[in-house]
């Protein structure tokens, strides 16, 4: 069962990379420009670049993003589940996340550069800061919304507070915490690179924009399928934490 | 003597911020070891007297002793809700644990009991599954293993058996009056359906519409017998019940 789809989830992988192969291999003898090569020559100088000159970039930018999720959801998620529990709190505090909420927290990042140098931390405070807001209110939504029976038969078996966190609030809320954190990590992605275009000389985004200013579109396409893959191979973990951690969805 | 004393009772509830009494002078007795049931309209306040009675809400006027403490002090006190309030992330036997886990039980302890009470209500081979693989009848059967495990003096049952087809329900009534002569617990419970009160109530209590109290008890010695459904006896109380009920509406 277990090795079955494992096959077939490869098989899939396998169609969508050609697929995305040949639809790309297509589009560059169409506009036969230099700035989009054939995706045998990005993937050779992918493979090329990999060990030596890709690698120290791609681990900073690995670190930056899976320390902002990490620190988002262990703040987001708290916190969420307290405002989702506690209809006083959730109503006092819902106007301050919704009129913060819309601003693009980008804006802040010659602030951050300000307060925090021009190191990873002004990088990793503005991801986080995108992603906290995005599962703050998915987990407070599904807290709120959990069915008031499972709260009830759990309190009437004495549980306190800390119980009905542990047994009740954060298993509930597990799925839409995890569909938060597969959104997040797309929008984590996107700021990454920008924040990785100023003021840096490491990271895969500084690689890309560098290789594009110095006109080098194959090493450029090279940073853009590194970049992808990192992002590919973070959605495989968290698929796999949704398969163990929720199994009882997937009945 | 008396195990449930309820005397002057009275709940309201806010809505839109008005003061709603869901009970008005609610007054019930219920000796020890003995079977209540309440039957009544829909919203006349019997889900508000179980979380009265359950400690989930301690705002009331009125006297409520459960063997003389206060639903507070009281901690021998399980509860069954109408959708069983089993939590779909836990297997069967995480679920039924759970009690014996908030209690701070060993684990060996814990591992005996939950054990015991699987086999007694022929759920030995689920304790793997979740809610969700169950069918309506071996789900109701957890939540009175969930609740039994904890081997409580009163169990409060509201409507427990409404979402079930007519034989399961049948047969869980007859589980229910099974694992009573085994325990003798004192347990109240809500329904909706006569005959089921007729069949397992000693004392069926009639409530009124909202605010709710109680307008009429029964004293009903039919109760408990196995072979009592269908005798003559059993359904001129089902009718005297139904023609009270009926009056309400």
């Amino acid at each position: 069962m277990h090795a079955k789809d494992l096959i077939q989830k490869s098989t899939y992988i396998l169609i969508a990379t050609i697929i995305l192969l040949a639809s790309w291999h297509i589009f560059s003898l169409l506009l036969r420009t230099p700035a989009l090569p054939v995706p045998l020559a990005a993937l050779q100088s992918f493979a090329r670049l990999l060990p030596d000159e890709l690698m120290p970039h791609l681990t900073i930018s690995f670190y930056r993003v899976a320390l902002s999720l990490l620190i988002a959801t262990v703040l987001g998620v708290p916190m969420g589940l307290y405002l989702g529990k506690n209809q006083k709190a959730d109503e006092f505090s819902a106007p301050l996340i919704y009129m913060t909420y819309p601003i693009p927290k980008v804006v802040f990042l010659p602030i951050f550069l300000i307060l925090l140098g021009i190191g990873n931390i002004s990088k990793i405070v503005l991801i986080t800061l995108v992603i906290f807001y995005l599962i703050l209110v998915t987990t407070r939504d599904a807290a709120r919304n959990l069915s008031k029976e499972y709260v009830l038969s759990v309190r009437s078996l004495r549980a306190g507070e800390l119980e009905l966190y542990r047994h009740v609030y954060f298993p509930a809320c597990l799925p839409a915490i995890l569909t938060s954190l597969r959104l997040g990590l797309g929008m984590a992605m996107s700021v990454l690179f920008l924040v990785e275009t100023y003021a840096t000389r490491e990271g895969i985004g500084f690689f890309i924009m560098n290789s594009w200013s110095s006109l080098a579109y194959d090493k450029m396409f090279a940073g853009i399928i590194a970049m992808g893959l990192m992002g590919f191979l973070l959605y495989l973990l968290l698929d796999a934490c949704e398969k163990v951690l929720c199994s009882w969805v997937h009945l | 003597m008396e195990y449930l004393l309820i005397e002057a009772l009275q709940v309201s509830y806010r809505q839109n911020n008005q003061h709603t009494p869901a009970l008005k002078d609610f007054s019930l007795s219920l000796p020890f070891g003995s079977i209540g049931v309440l039957i009544g309209p829909s919203g006349c306040g019997k889900s508000t007297l179980l979380s009265v009675l359950a400690d989930l809400n301690r705002n009331y006027q009125g006297t409520v002793l459960i063997n003389g403490r206060s639903p507070q002090e009281c901690a021998t006190t399980a509860l069954i809700l109408q959708e069983y309030g089993l939590l779909p992330w836990k297997t069967v036997g995480d679920n039924i644990r759970l009690g014996l886990q908030i209690r701070g039980c060993s684990k060996q302890e814990i591992a005996k009991k939950t054990e015991k009470i699987l086999h007694r209500l022929g759920l030995s081979g689920l304790s793997k599954r979740y809610p969700a693989q169950l069918s309506g009848g071996q789900r109701q059967r957890v939540a009175i293993a969930r609740s039994l495990v904890l081997e409580p003096e009163l169990l409060l049952m509201d409507e427990p058996f409404s979402s079930l087809d007519a034989l399961t329900r049948e047969e869980m009534q007859v589980l229910l009056l099974q694992l009573w002569q085994e325990t003798r617990l004192t347990i109240l419970l809500i329904t909706h359906n006569i005959e089921e009160a007729v069949f397992l109530g000693q004392k069926i209590f009639v409530m009124s519409a909202c605010p709710g109290t109680i307008i009429k008890e029964y004293t009903n010695p039919l109760a408990g017998g196995y072979s009592t459904r269908g005798k003559m006896g059993f359904l001129e109380l089902a009718n005297s019940l139904r023609a009270g009920l009926r009056g309400l509406n």
